[in-house]
């Protein structure tokens, strides 16, 4: 999967928590993220890098570790969304 | 089946990491269109689990592969700036008479000499000129500005060479022939004047322009059938014309 993508795939997520018996709306308005990625660093026919990245994949401890680097990501709401 | 990692350099992971930001970025903005709440990436960072090699040229890194230990561990870490901040510590792009330091025929370690101190262009190094700094002591006697200088001049030739599109015998005002020689990035050099050998005979020259040459002939240049004529507009271009009477 291209870098790109897993940061907007990390960033998908609903920011909104509704609790309408109580009439509470809150919105997240900023986050942190931390978390182990792989990468597979590859050149296109032209030479350029392409990041390729995907969370881990397998959750069984095995001997053979993949080697897990770590991505962390400080997103705040955009100023043009929708905060009130 | 998994296949070796490739070998990368700092500069190249950096720009590819902006390209992929941007493209999140545009992503993002999409869904903003539909989804009224959504993010931007203030901060980004990455520790990576690499292994450096040095080449003796340049430090290039090879990310960790499943089951290999003891790699270092470098962080990137990409924060949002302003725009001001961007044009503060930004080198605005040369001008389109500017030069790559890559664009120049010069060797390697000169190359390499210069990007350690900061010169990537030709501008750079003209700054660095003005300032009256003294590039042989900085590098240690391996770098000559003047030679560089020719250098840049030469490649700065070649981007330009002079070019013929027609040669004419005329008569000026009191009846004297001339070779009218007319054509593009002819006598670009005001420092130099053009010097011309008709028939292996010096010939005076009457004016010059990047567009036209005006070249004095007489007797003495012996006009044939066939007649060479060699003109050195600059020290880095010189032409050999065979003209043809009719």
């Amino acid at each position: 999967m291209p870098f790109s993508m897993i940061v907007a795939q990390m960033l998908a997520f609903n920011g909104e928590i509704v609790d309408e018996e109580a009439g509470i709306r809150s919105h997240i308005y900023r986050c942190e993220i931390e978390s182990p990625v792989e990468f597979d660093l590859v050149k296109d026919a032209d030479g350029t890098l392409q990041i390729g990245s995907t969370p881990p994949l397998y959750y069984v401890d095995t001997s053979f570790r993949p080697s897990y680097h770590k991505l962390r990501i400080k997103a705040e709401l955009s100023e043009d969304g929708n905060g009130d | 089946m998994a296949t070796e990692n490739t070998a990368w350099q700092l500069e190249d992971f950096v720009d590819s990491l902006v390209v992929d930001l941007d493209k999140t970025r545009e992503t993002l903005a999409v869904k903003a269109i539909n989804k009224p709440l959504s993010y931007t990436v203030k901060e980004l960072a990455l520790d990576l689990n690499i292994f450096p090699s040095y080449d003796g040229d340049s430090v290039k890194f090879i990310t960790a592969q499943p089951g290999q230990e003891g790699a270092s561990k470098v962080t990137i870490q990409l924060g949002s700036i302003t725009d001001q901040q961007v044009r503060a510590t930004t080198k605005i792009p040369g001008g389109k008479n500017d030069l790559n330091i890559d664009d120049i025929p010069i060797d390697k370690t000169t190359k390499k000499q210069l990007r350690k101190l900061g010169v990537s262009s030709v501008d750079d190094l003209k700054q660095i000129e003005q300032k009256n700094v003294d590039l042989k002591k900085v590098t240690d006697n391996t770098i000559d500005y003047s030679a560089l200088a020719n250098q840049i001049q030469k490649s700065k030739r070649d981007q330009s060479p002079p070019r013929v599109n027609g040669v004419s015998l005329s008569l000026d005002e009191s009846e004297g022939p001339y070779l009218l020689i007319k054509g593009q990035n002819l006598a670009v050099d005001p420092k130099f004047p053009p010097v011309a050998v008709v028939n292996q005979t010096l010939a005076g020259i009457m004016s010059s322009s990047p567009d036209e040459v005006k070249i004095r002939v007489s007797d003495e240049h012996a006009l044939a059938k066939d007649n060479e004529v060699i003109l050195t507009f600059d020290p880095f271009a010189v032409i050999r014309l065979n003209v043809k009477a009719q």
